[in-house]
């Protein structure tokens, strides 16, 4: 499957898939409606369609041979399923940091997320200032955010259970 | 007349009031270029401040706020393609292409000098026309609003990208995610969690749409090593450069001071237009989007352009533009003062004052730009693999900062999986944006009009001013499909 065609079928099935899944489950309309004011779930239904059409429009272009130019993209040309695998990585590490911020607290969840995303660009030159920014930024910007903004982090319920 | 402008020019002139504006505008270019501060948040911050100020200078105050920060969000959007703001979101699309290509000094210093003309013209728009175009906006009813809006997205989806189509896919993905939330009966759309049902706000969306896909790729395709760091090389804008993009800065500061004036538009609106027209106009318009000094200077010149006119429907009818007006609104009241045409009549001397007060501080803007751009400009030497690493901590601190939110950092890292997949399929973000901002504004208006003609569609095309802009899309539609024709043929012919 060609890229323009992958997302011609990519967008009709996400358009596809809001009007006739999720509209109708999770856009209640209200019992009463004043007047002739038209329902919460008729913007998005329309929109919706909008984009069934535009997306059908984009696949019979691919089809035809007149999807625009396609700007190559530049890689360290490694192969497909090693850069699959490195955004699996991302994903896995903002799900885990999300997942773990209510248990470590956001200081260390930061520190955690930081210093894995520089190690991930393949960076192992500055180790001075790759532990400076995954340490000392997070601590800086801390207490910053909380000294002269008041913003209250969250702790973590790991770490107020062993008493910090 | 005379004596009261001069009685305020005395007043205005004390150190005082200066020092004032000063720290104002350098505030609001430092939080405006940190990604995930905005201007309302340093409008908002300062507000508790003013209750120990005088009511002209606290005024001053926020709205040197509001303009440092407008400027300041092309800084990070030039250096590292994270827009501070969402009015610099079309900045980013030349400034940093410019960076890249080591002229990121001169595509800061074309960023300044179009916000400060900018500015200085949407002051004296403010100066002159306020009571007028106050009335003329206070004309513009539910489907006209529509109308405008769409008009406004159709230029942006003609202008962002390759393809009008595909930037049409992106505003219908932004106007289907702005559908998020509660509804105006009540109802709660697309609320998977909780924390859905208050909407999706603008900034995680606006910089992980933005921001983060830059980490992403990094990470993924490992494309950009520290060679690729923009060098600073040459940083002055010619002459020739300048005058080259003077027609598009003049039209931006008019584009910026009309839809500034018009209550609800805003900045960022302001922008894109000004962008999609000076595209449409320029002799340069196929170098948009690679490094375009007239680019920046477009959106820069319309964005701090609505500044000072945001301020014409406050003054003159209370009706605060967006959303730090209606903080200044909140400021005014705090101090006595009743924005309407009533303080055109009691306050005249502090009205004057404000007056001459905003005109001092586009002056005070072009210092302070220049200061802070050699400190900015600094960026562009730290290694990329460290500093999106930076960005995307800055990201998180100032997201959660803003409403103490995990939801809001998860939409953040979210928007920033979907901004890399859209530049995997080369759908454009940049309609997705505003597609996003105006959505509500949109729909909300949209469903006044239906609600008001009973139903009837044809309300959007009952007054003359609808007719005009819907001729105006059709133009629009077909000047950009006749474009993107004579471009394919064009690479035919060269294949």
């Amino acid at each position: 499957m060609t890229k323009p065609v992958l997302r011609g079928v990519l967008v009709v099935a996400f358009f596809a898939l809001c009007a006739f899944y999720l509209i109708p489950v999770y856009v209640p309309r209200p019992a009463f409606i004043p007047g002739f004011a038209p329902p919460p779930d008729m913007w998005p239904r329309t929109v919706s369609l909008i984009g069934i059409f535009l997306g059908l429009l984009v696949l019979i272009l691919a089809f035809r041979g007149g999807a625009p130019a396609e700007e190559a993209i530049k890689t360290d040309k490694s192969s497909t399923k090693r850069m699959v695998l490195r955004f699996a990585g991302v994903v896995i590490a903002f799900g885990v940091f999300l997942a773990a911020l209510p248990f470590v607290g956001f200081l260390i969840a930061v520190i955690l997320l930081t210093l894995t995303m520089v190690l991930m660009t393949g960076e192992r030159n500055y180790r001075a200032w790759i532990a400076l920014l995954s340490v000392g930024a997070p601590i800086l910007l801390l207490l910053f955010f909380n000294f002269a903004l008041g913003t209250q982090f969250p702790k973590g319920a790991l770490l107020k259970t062993l008493g910090f | 007349m005379l004596n009261d402008v001069l009685s305020a020019l005395s007043a205005v002139a004390t150190l005082q009031n200066f020092l004032i504006m000063t720290a104002g505008i350098w505030g609001g270019v430092i939080v405006g270029a940190i990604p995930g501060m905005t201007g309302t948040m340093a409008v908002t911050l300062a507000l508790p401040f003013t209750f120990y100020m005088a009511p002209v200078p606290s005024i001053l105050l926020l709205v040197a706020l509001y303009k440092g920060s407008t400027y300041g969000g092309s800084v990070s959007a030039i250096l590292i393609k994270t827009p501070g703001t969402a009015s610099a979101a079309c900045t980013a699309l030349d400034g940093y292409p410019l960076a890249q290509q080591g002229k990121g000094g001169k595509a800061l210093n074309m960023a300044l000098y179009s916000s400060v003309i900018g500015d200085f013209l949407s002051n004296i728009s403010l100066i002159f026309f306020a009571a007028p175009l106050a009335l003329l906006a206070l004309h513009i009813g539910p489907p006209e609003f529509f109308m405008l809006m769409v008009f406004a997205l159709t230029t942006v989806a003609g202008v962002s990208g390759n393809s009008l189509l595909l930037g049409m896919v992106s505003a219908a993905l932004g106007l289907l995610l702005a559908t998020v939330g509660e509804d105006l009966y009540g109802s709660f759309r697309f609320a998977f969690v909780p924390d859905m049902q208050a909407g999706l706000s603008i900034a995680p969306v606006l910089i992980g749409l933005f921001a983060l896909p830059e980490l992403i790729k990094l990470v993924v395709l490992r494309a950009a090593n520290k060679d690729e760091a923009a060098p600073l090389g040459a940083q002055h804008v010619t002459r020739e450069e300048f005058m080259g993009s003077l027609r598009s800065i003049l039209k931006g500061s008019v584009i910026g001071s009309i839809l500034g004036a018009i209550p609800g538009i805003g900045p960022s609106s302001a922008a894109f237009f000004s962008y999609g027209e000076a595209q449409r106009s320029s002799k340069n318009g196929a170098n948009f989007g690679k490094g375009e000094l007239e680019g920046i200077a477009a959106s820069e010149s319309a964005n701090n352009g609505a500044c000072g006119a945001t301020m014409i429907p406050l003054l003159a009818l209370g009706v605060p533009g967006d959303v730090i007006t209606g903080v200044m609104l909140g400021a005014f009241m705090i101090q006595g003062l009743t924005p309407g045409p009533l303080l055109f009549q009691t306050n005249m001397h502090e009205i004057y004052m404000l007056f001459i007060g905003m005109l001092v501080s586009s002056v005070l803007l072009f210092f302070a730009g220049k200061v802070t751009m050699r400190m900015f400009t600094k960026v562009a030497l730290i290694p990329q693999t460290l500093l999106t690493p930076l960005v995307l901590l800055l990201c998180i601190f100032g997201i959660y900062s803003i409403a103490s939110s995990t939801f809001d950092v998860a939409v953040l890292l979210v928007m920033g999986l979907v901004g890399f997949g859209m530049f995997l399929l080369n759908i454009p973000a940049a309609p997705f944006l505003i597609a996003f901002i105006l959505g509500p504004m949109i729909e909300e208006n949209l469903r006044r009009a239906l609600a008001i003609s009973r139903g009837d569609p044809a309300v959007l095309l009952s007054s003359p001013i609808t007719w005009a802009f819907a001729v105006l899309i059709i133009l629009v539609l077909g000047l950009t499909v006749r474009r993107e024709f004579l471009k394919s043929k064009e690479r035919r012919v060269q294949q």
